[in-house]
């Protein structure tokens, strides 16, 4: 692959052309990126989860840059509050759901320990969900828990954007500024784009993140899945003091509202249900829960559908025009990384056929499936009882694998694992428990473990999460290190 | 909970001994009584088994002493297989346990390899791994702590007389709790509304009553089988061997810390060295040769005296459709049999236990969805392990009848494409259940004759020189630390001797 095109712009096309050139540069690939100038919606924040900070290394992007450049906080897991009616809040925090002993997971001697009237949730022994909803950040030393604390980023969009773009030069990535441009295809493939200037630009491997390089490949090829909301509201809001570790996820009669901490604001997305809210009436419905009138941008659709295939001939879809990713959990960026990252290892070998694009196909359907039922699972597990758009949400359909995982967890707390998983088994703990899900039965090899040493162990590890907790830093602490 | 779950486990083999010592050592026997029928009458299908590295970790679950154990069943120490004319006529290679290298760049080992074989550059595959060095020189060694020695790149597994350790096992569990019913079994009794076994009546005229049972009755699957009627998934058409003859011979000198498959007209033949004895045997399709062709093909191939007459057995390669079915869950042959060219049936054992305990009812009333996910985990085992021997079958020369025919055979959707994908960059998918990972299918495919067109284009960053320079330090690093390591004869005779038998 001697040149590389990516075609589109903002926080996707930018990513694809900052990996492609670390990785193929180097190689002596010649990477363009024709910059089809869309910008992230005004407003918008991006959840990064852990894997991206892991991701970020690859990339060459420090947590300085970040924290300077980009209003970045860090993001410890997400808070989902009333998704069960009433006041209920639960953390899906980035770490282990208790620490696992006597040879079992810890959720096995938990849901023993809850059907002999324990009171306590499963978080409680999570040491990251505590030291997120304490406001604590960062690895303690000597830990007592030993659990691992995984941690992502709070990110506004539209400077995220910027600091890739600048990565992106240094990076020797030639940027091309075209709004529009022509696609000349030769059976399968694309040959040539044709910038508006007349300019031609041919390339090997075409990376297409706006859209219309493999529409024009494949161009029906997409196909809507349920996603619930069909209209976002996006707003900003004065920063929280002190900053949280987590953002919230606030279910409501016609959707639900995320909000975002940042340095300097906090981010605001208000999906609803057209059919249940209408835009005359979303803003004010905003505002009714909010308490407050925010600064907002006008309400704005909220897309749905995906590619079957991603990679058609020699054109890779990615981002936005692979598909629009689940609402909720960070997919946006979990799906956008693991294509790009995907398609880094598949690095095609031979130009004229790419019997790379089978597999990357494969593997992301896989992924995209896994990462949609990790949303999907809120909906299904809610309880807002007798709320249409609710009730709605809770018998729609669901994929076979996972109907598999919920009843499994449902009747013994373990976890039907499937390939192209993205979420590990303790996500999927913490936020099944947090929806109220409580194993019916557990591994009977837990009795061999007697009732008072199980209550001895339990006593110790709410001690050790306590104090590892106090050992670590502030979140305004951490924030200033990084910044350095 | 009220009275005891009640646990019956019908058959004495190496699977029903070594569920119950499983229950022995991790169910409550407060909450489940747990008993095991089984007929002196009737004998169990016991040769020279060669197993996997996963046997040490049920060992260990079991918290059983190694030493003990290897004495008690003649067992002796497994780097890998050898398969010897597979591919080609006069080939050979180690399936080992273990990887191929060490990390060298960003890019993995093998795609590093492919490069520098491509170029010329490389020695074979084969020399870039401690435990086939070392198993090839008859060597052996317990692997040291050490993560930065090759030493510790290795994991093993033992060659072993299965029914001495179904006997070992026996006295473990029953020493443990486990109650042992002696009879042949002579009805089975089902609940007349839910189906479900209730009870087996033995010849005496005693019932055993279970809440729960546990088909080890071997191929003629009693409980699963013959009364709950679940049928066999017919692999023959990809697997077609359906007879074996095993034999016994005089240990030979050439001790190997390796099992042996030699590829042979009609099937292949297997070696299994133990303390005192060899165990041998010829798997074969029956279309393709006469039984008493296949005894003296055998008996020709032996490196050392036969003990016995050649025994025969009968078989046919699949599944059982549900290996949980109603209030039964069946393991070991009879809930399956796939031949035993990568040693997987103890395995396939072992995982079904280890399953069955964690998905375990606590009550009578099942819950649907802990028989659904146990036999969802189990088809995964069983599929990847038939789709890994079906690739040692296609990847011949068709040289004979029977290789003509299955080096010609539609593969399994699974399998088919593998191939391809392995030829144009010597891509393998990681999966994270189930047996055989990308460095399993690297050797056999390297192994016979398949190689990659071109690796990952990130392992073309490094300069060659520096690629050749970090193989080649480490081939010399494998070959010098093998040589520090004594022969296997030596290590046994001093670290487990067992006594003739």
């Amino acid at each position: 692959m001697q040149r590389v095109v990516v075609f589109g712009g903002g926080v996707a096309a930018a990513m694809a052309a900052l990996a492609v050139g670390r990785a193929y540069a180097r190689l002596g690939t010649d990477v363009t990126w024709i910059d089809t100038g869309e910008a992230p919606a005004p407003h918008a924040a991006l959840i990064a989860p852990p894997d991206l900070a892991t991701f970020h290394r690859l990339l060459g992007i420090d947590e300085a840059a970040l924290v300077r450049h980009a209003a970045a906080t860090v993001n410890m897991g997400q808070q989902f509050a009333g998704w069960s009616g009433g006041d209920h809040a639960f953390l899906h925090a980035y770490g282990d759901a208790g620490s696992p002993f006597a040879s079992l997971p810890f959720v096995q001697h938990w849901t023993r320990a809850r059907q002999a009237g324990l009171g306590v949730a499963l978080e409680d022994f999570c040491l990251a969900a505590a030291a997120a909803k304490q406001g604590r950040t960062g690895a303690p030393r000597e830990a007592a828990t030993r659990q691992a604390v995984k941690q992502g980023w709070h990110l506004d969009a539209a400077r995220y954007a910027k600091l890739l773009r600048a990565a992106c030069k240094r990076a020797d990535v030639r940027i091309v500024s075209c709004t529009s441009a022509a696609v000349r295809t030769g059976g399968d493939r694309i040959g040539r784009i044709v910038l508006a200037d007349g300019a031609p630009v041919d390339a090997d491997l075409f990376i297409d993140t706006h859209g219309a390089l493999v529409a024009s490949l494949d161009p029906d090829a997409t196909s809507e899945r349920p996603g619930f909301c069909d209209r976002i509201i996006r707003a900003s809001a004065p920063a929280f003091d002190p900053l949280p570790l987590y953002s919230r996820v606030a279910a409501h009669a016609a959707g639900w509202l995320t909000l975002i901490p940042l340095s300097g604001r906090t981010a605001i997305e208000f999906a609803y249900d057209s059919k249940t809210l209408s835009d005359a009436d979303a803003p004010a419905a905003l505002a009714t829960v909010l308490g407050r009138s925010v600064d907002t941008a006008p309400p704005a659709p909220l897309a749905n559908s995906a590619r079957a295939r991603a990679w058609v001939g020699n054109v890779v879809a990615v981002g936005p025009a692979a598909g629009a990713a689940p609402p909720l959990d960070g997919a946006e960026l979990l799906l956008l990384q693991l294509g790009i990252a995907q398609m880094v290892l598949l690095w095609p070998i031979d130009r004229a056929a790419m019997v790379e694009a089978d597999i990357y196909n494969e593997e992301l359907a896989g992924t995209r499936a896994r990462v949609a039922d990790f949303t999907a699972q809120h909906f299904r597990l809610n309880a807002r009882i007798g709320e249409p758009f609710w009730d709605d949400a809770r018998t729609t359909p669901i994929s076979a694998e996972l109907a598999s995982k919920i009843d499994l967890f449902a009747a013994r707390g373990m976890f039907a694992h499937f390939n192209h998983e993205a979420h590990v088994e303790d996500s999927w703990a913490l936020v099944m428990a947090g929806h109220g899900v409580t194993p019916r039965s557990f591994d009977p090899q837990a009795l061999l473990t007697e009732d008072q040493a199980l209550m001895t162990e339990f006593q110790r590890q709410l001690r050790a999460v306590a104090s590892d907790v106090h050992a670590m830093e502030t979140h305004v602490d951490a924030l200033r290190r990084m910044r350095g | 909970m009220g009275d005891r779950f009640e646990l019956v486990i019908v058959g004495g083999g190496t699977a029903g001994w070594m569920c119950a010592a499983a229950c022995a050592a991790k169910l409550d026997p407060v909450r489940f009584r747990v008993r095991l029928v089984e007929s002196e009458e009737i004998g169990t299908v016991g040769v020279g088994e060669a197993t996997l590295p996963q046997m040490k970790d049920f060992n260990d679950f079991l918290g059983l002493d190694e030493v003990e154990f290897m004495k008690a069943t003649q067992a002796s120490f497994k780097l890998g297989i050898e398969f010897v004319n597979w591919g080609c006529e006069g080939d050979r290679y180690i399936h080992p346990f273990g990887t191929f290298g060490r990390p060298i760049g960003e890019a993995d080992f093998f795609s590093y390899w492919i490069r520098a074989n491509r170029a010329g550059t490389a020695a074979p595959l084969f020399d870039y791994c401690f435990p086939i060095v070392t198993a090839l020189q008859n060597r052996f060694m317990l692997p040291v702590g050490d993560g930065n020695d090759v030493r510790s790149a290795f994991a093993y597994a033992y060659h072993l007389d299965a029914f001495l350790y179904a006997r070992y096992l026996r006295g473990w569990a029953e020493a443990r709790g486990i109650e042992r019913v002696e009879g042949r079994i002579v009805e089975v009794e089902q609940d007349n509304e839910s189906g479900d076994i209730a009870a087996v009546k033995l010849a005496s005229g005693t019932h055993v009553a279970g809440d729960m049972f546990v088909d080890c009755s071997g191929f003629r699957s009693l409980l699963l089988g013959q009364t709950l009627g679940v049928e066999i998934e017919d692999w023959s058409h990809w697997l077609p061997c359906d007879s074996a003859q095993a034999v016994p011979s005089v240990r030979s000198a050439d001790f190997t810390p390796y099992t042996r498959s030699t590829r042979r007209t009609a099937g292949w033949q297997w070696r299994i060295p133990l303390q005192h004895r060899t165990g041998n045997g010829y798997v074969y399709s029956s279309a393709d040769i006469s039984d008493d062709e296949a005894a003296a093909t055998l008996l020709a191939n032996l490196d050392g005296e036969a003990l016995a007459d050649p025994r025969v057995l009968r078989f046919k390669a699949g599944k059982r459709e549900q290996a949980w079915a109603k209030n039964c869950v069946g393991m070991g042959l009879a809930g399956g049999f796939l031949e035993p060219l990568e040693s997987t049936s103890i395995y396939l054992v072992q995982m079904a236990i280890m399953h069955m305990l964690t998905l375990m009812p606590s009550e009578r009333a099942t819950d649907p969805a802990l028989p659904s996910e146990f036999n969802r985990v189990m088809d995964v085992e069983y599929d990847r392990i038939r789709d890994f021997l079906i690739l040692h079958y296609v990847a011949n020369e068709a040289d004979a009848p029977l290789w003509e025919r299955v080096t010609a055979i539609d593969l399994p959707d699974t399998l088919a494409g593998k191939i391809e994908r392995f030829r144009h960059r010597g891509y393998i998918e990681a999966y994270r259940d189930g047996l055989f990972g990308p460095p399993s299918w690297q050797a056999v495919f390297v192994g016979q004759g398949v190689e990659p067109a071109a690796a990952d284009r990130l392992a073309d960053v490094l300069p060659a020189a520096t690629v050749n320079e970090r193989l080649a330090n480490l081939a010399a690093t494998i070959a010098d630390a093998a040589a520090t390591l004594p022969s296997h004869a030596d290590f046994i005779a001093r670290y487990c001797p067992a006594p003739a038998p």
